[in-house]
């Protein structure tokens, strides 16, 4: 279980990304985190796994305090959360393989890193996560070699190996055509179904929300505007979210 | 009629007034640039200087690559100098042999005389010697031509006009004029110039590949120190900080004594009769499979919760015995070398035939020769090891106990209430400020500029001081997200200067750094004793103010403090290498012909340390470029800062590494065919030799065969650069 209480970001500038803002996400879950650009999602997304500090509040994800965590744990938390992004972020000159394996990188010793060196069973795994995701034949590619599809399933790939019982995608089809979201949306929906991971992602397109989540939550302006079911948004409460010329754009 | 004073027209109106300004200005710059560099259009015109640039190209396009010997033929004839006499001398007769014609044969000094010969080799090199009665011959020069070095023409003929010399106490004697003509004989070969030049271009080449070898790993390490993006989030606590500040010359200290030791232990195991009974390469083997079991074992038996002091015992004592185990086996490989160059170089020496007579022997010879070189090497790798071990095991002895102290105490800093907090910062503040002062006065006694560091850094801690304690009387706080307001900065900067510069001036009177300045000396030298160490009364002043400036500083900030380390590393770095960039390669060369002797040595370091600096900068420029998506990507998994590095940051700067120390190797084979001006060794010595004896021929294969190998180096590098860009 996932608890986030009071959650609130105020960026240097003063800028207040998030304000008190708590939500409670049960395992297995898969939430769909909805709104306007800058509306706090991927901020919301970072501070659970501490990639941004918040400045309040706390996160406690399965009775551990995130918030309050060393250095050390936090790394061993970040080992069970995976995250996927928007613009893919994987390393465009390595191999795809190599891009995979480096989800291991929490779990080996640091001492291999330096020589690239990572047990046999997880070069197995790695093919094994390819294969899952249908890509297995890219593995000894470049990763730029590689559609924007392909990319985003490398990432789920490389956040796989890390067997996780959380996974964050921030706009993770934002950058892709209405077919290919749906082929990625779909593995993601597999990880949820299958594995049991629960899943926390941001998107853009109300329809997808609608396909594959259990729950949507909508954020404005750093509050939750909208917490529950995707079929009870109606026109009223699109625009309560979006504003008041805002119309919806169908990906289909 | 038009709107006066409309914004079109005003705005125009201004425009037109600042073009006529800055033309007046721009004017009047280059015309006071055009006095003060001296320009001067009619010096290139004069006619003797226009004579002797051209001579001096001329000499230069024909540079001397070939030889051939020649035959030398001379032809004199007698010379009265003052013609009372009545010459009834015969002239020569053209009876089909070689001969030359004066005529007249007799004069003043001064007079013009002309040398017509006949029958001589076609096309032959000619030139005139005036032979006196007593002393050196003379050359002559040709007035039509205004050369010394004439040609016969095809029909071997002759004919160059001179003037008489003005020799003291001629008067009366019979001098001859001589036409000494060479005549080409034998192989066309390469000139003794072009074989230097070879020799010399090669020695430039390999001091490029070398100074540019040893700078990049250097800079490779140096360059994620300047990396902005890598450094700041790089953060202590001030407690921690200090601990390891402290940790530094403890630490120096019993490595350089202890592993230091120890290092040398190894060396004389790998070079002693154990390691040539049991065979060299056993010892370390030995050592490293011992030690790896070691830490196994204590992986495999010693295990405890994460977190628990016990784990981190172990993990420290782990940490302590990879590094004795490498220290030693470093040293037993040092050893090894120095015993393995030996070896080899006897082996050569056994194998070595007397003669070379056949080519049998001569291969023998070569193969002799090339197993002595790798023996030279190896023992030459070996020796450097030996040297350097202490140092090394200084280092890593500073590195390691700070690394240790620094972990152990994090925890129990952290979590202490405010008053202990006070008290362990101003005591931590208080020692890490004398050590540091006392770092810095050692340093600043060396030199006038040097000795301003001093002030310098008090400055910068007084400074800090009264900020903090003005943003604490006046409890000035960040704004909630973690930033100042306007005021804050403003007030804090002001007073910050204010304060630095009162206490720079104090620093500065006291410690009479005044004096060193202008004076140039070094402070004087009376010595007391504290804690049976001794010091100068200088550095004890510097302590002081150190260790004073430092617990107040440290007691306000307290050792809960978040120190941003990196950004102070990251400033220090960048610092560093921008002020050894701005040194030109050739002054640092001048330093160091002082130091290692006229040479390629001395090229070589000055090259090697502007590489460093340079590409440096050039490298931490490209991490501060890459893409922060897979860093931010990997470290989502869990991985570790280092691990980032290596999977996320190194492949994304590779082909800029590669394409920089391309850039960069070109520039130092064009700096070393040059260093040679002020002594660095390779060509630029050769070239400068020649041309201050104005063998300007010469000095033309040497500027052919610089022109020639900067060209293709150039190109090739331009092209493997396209091909990485690509």
């Amino acid at each position: 279980m996932l608890i986030i209480e009071n959650l609130t970001k105020v960026y240097p500038n003063g800028f207040k990304a998030l304000d008190n803002v708590s939500i409670e996400v049960p395992d297995g879950q898969f939430v769909a985190l909805i709104g306007l650009s800058g509306s706090g999602k991927s901020t919301l997304l970072r501070c659970i796994n501490r990639l941004i500090e918040p400045t309040e509040g706390r996160i406690l994800w399965n009775g551990v305090d995130i918030t309050r965590a060393s250095d050390e744990e936090v790394r061993q938390i970040r080992r069970r959360i995976g995250m996927i992004f928007q613009q893919f972020n994987l390393v465009k000159r390595s191999k795809v393989i190599t891009n995979v394996l480096s989800g291991r990188l929490g779990y080996i010793n640091p001492v291999y890193s330096f020589i690239n060196y990572f047990p046999p069973k997880d070069k197995q795994d790695a093919l094994a996560s390819l294969a899952r995701v249908g890509i297995q034949d890219q593995a000894y590619k470049k990763a730029s070699a590689l559609s924007g599809g392909q990319q985003q399933r490398v990432g789920i790939a490389r956040a796989l190996m890390q067997n996780p019982e959380l996974m964050l995608a921030d706009e993770p089809v934002s950058s892709l055509d209405p077919a290919t979201s749906h082929s990625v949306m779909k593995y993601l929906d597999d990880l949820n179904k299958n594995d049991g991971i629960t899943i926390l992602c941001s998107l853009h397109f109300l329809s997808l929300a609608r396909a594959y989540a259990d729950r949507v939550i909508a954020l404005k302006d750093g509050i939750v505007e909208f917490d529950g079911l995707p079929g009870e948004i109606d026109n009223q409460r699109f625009k309560e979210i979006y504003g008041e010329d805002a119309i919806e754009v169908g990906v289909s | 009629m038009f709107n006066n004073n409309s914004p079109r027209t005003s705005r125009e109106a201004l425009r037109t007034l600042v073009l006529v300004l800055v033309t007046v200005i721009a004017f009047m710059i280059y015309s006071y640039g055009w006095e003060v560099t001296d320009i001067n259009l009619s010096t290139p015109q004069q006619e003797t200087r226009q004579t002797n640039v051209g001579n001096a190209l001329r000499e230069l396009l024909s540079p001397r690559i070939f030889e051939q010997d020649r035959e030398v033929f001379d032809y004199g004839e007698n010379f009265v100098i003052g013609c009372d006499y009545d010459s009834a001398d015969q002239q020569q007769v053209d009876d089909g042999g070689p001969f030359i014609l004066v005529e007249p044969r007799c004069g003043v000094p001064g007079d013009l005389i002309t040398i017509e010969g006949r029958n001589l080799s076609p096309s032959a090199a000619a030139r005139i010697r005036w032979v006196p009665v007593e002393g050196q011959a003379r050359p002559r020069e040709d007035i039509t031509s205004g050369r010394e070095e004439l040609i016969v023409s095809r029909d071997g003929a002759f004919s160059a006009i001179i003037e008489v010399p003005r020799i003291s106490g001629s008067e009366g004697q019979t001098h001859v004029v001589q036409l000494r003509v060479a005549v080409p004989d034998g192989p066309i070969r390469f000139s003794d110039t072009t074989n230097e030049v070879i020799r010399r271009m090669v020695e430039t080449i390999f001091m490029a590949l070398l100074a540019t070898s040893i700078a990049i790993p250097i800079a490779f390490v140096l360059s994620f120190l300047a990396a902005h993006n890598l450094m700041k989030p790089v953060r202590l606590t001030l407690g921690s900080m200090l601990v390891s500040f402290i940790a530094l010359p403890v630490g120096w200290w019993l490595g350089a004594t202890l592993l230091g030791d120890l290092g040398r232990f190894g060396v004389e195991v790998g070079r002693g009769d154990i390691a040539l009974a049991l065979g060299g390469f056993l010892i370390p083997v030995a050592a490293v499979v011992l030690g790896g079991l070691a830490i196994r074992w204590m992986s495999a038996r010693l295990v405890f919760p994460v977190g628990s002091w016990q784990a981190e015992a172990v993990g420290i004592a782990r940490q302590i015995v990879v590094i004795v185990l490498l220290i030693f086996v470093a040293g037993a490989i040092g050893g090894l070398g120095i015993l393995g160059g030996d070896q080899f170089r006897s082996l050569g020496d056994t194998i070595r035939p007397e003669g070379d007579g056949n080519a049998l022997l001569w291969l023998q010879r070569a193969l002799a020769d090339g197993i002595g070189g790798v023996g030279q090497l190896i023992g030459i790798l070996g020796e450097m090891v030996e040297l350097f071990i202490g140092g090394v095991a200084g280092l890593v002895g500073a590195f390691t106990l700070s690394g240790i102290l620094t972990s152990t105490t994090r925890k129990p800093l952290l979590h202490l209430p405010y008053r202990p907090s006070v008290v362990v910062g101003g005591v931590l503040g208080a020692i890490s400020g004398g050590l540091l002062l006392a770092g810095v006065a050692e340093i600043g006694r060396g030199a006038a500029l040097l000795g301003l560091l001093v002030p310098f850094t008090t400055a910068l801690l007084g400074g800090q001081i009264m900020v903090m304690i003005l943003r604490r009387v006046f409890h000035i706080r960040r704004r909630a997200g973690g930033s100042r307001t306007n005021t804050d900065v403003f007030a804090s900067g002001l007073l910050f200067i204010v304060s630095a510069v009162v206490i720079f001036i104090l620093t500065f009177d006291v410690l009479q750094i005044g004096r060193a300045i202008i004076d140039g000396t070094l402070p004087p030298d009376t010595t007391i004793n504290l804690l049976a160490f001794d010091m100068s009364l200088y550095v004890f002043d510097a302590v002081l103010f150190g260790a004073v400036l430092g617990g107040i500083a440290g007691a306000l900030a307290t050792s809960n403090a978040t120190f941003p380390v990196g950004s102070v590393m990251y400033n220090v770095a960048r610092t560093l290498m921008n002020t050894t960039r701005s040194i030109e390669p050739l002054i640092m060369g001048l330093v160091f012909v002082i130091w290692v002797g006229i040479g390629p040595f001395a090229g070589v370091m000055a090259l090697t340390l502007h590489s460093i600096a340079s590409l440096g900068k050039l490298y931490s420029e490209q991490i501060e470029n890459i893409d922060e998506g897979p860093i931010e990507a990997l470290l989502a998994t869990g991985a570790n800062r280092l691990q980032t590095i290596v999977y996320a940051v190194v492949p994304q700067i590779i082909p800029p590494y590669i394409a920089f120390t391309m850039y960069r190797w070109d520039i130092n084979v064009r700096m070393s065919t040059i260093i040679g001006f002020v002594g660095g060794g390779g060509i630029g010595l050769l070239l400068n030799q020649q041309i201050n004896l104005l063998r300007y021929r010469d000095a033309g294969v040497a500027v052919l065969a610089i022109a020639i190998v900067v060209s293709i180096l150039d190109y090739a590098s331009a092209s493997i650069r396209e091909q990485l860009t690509r």
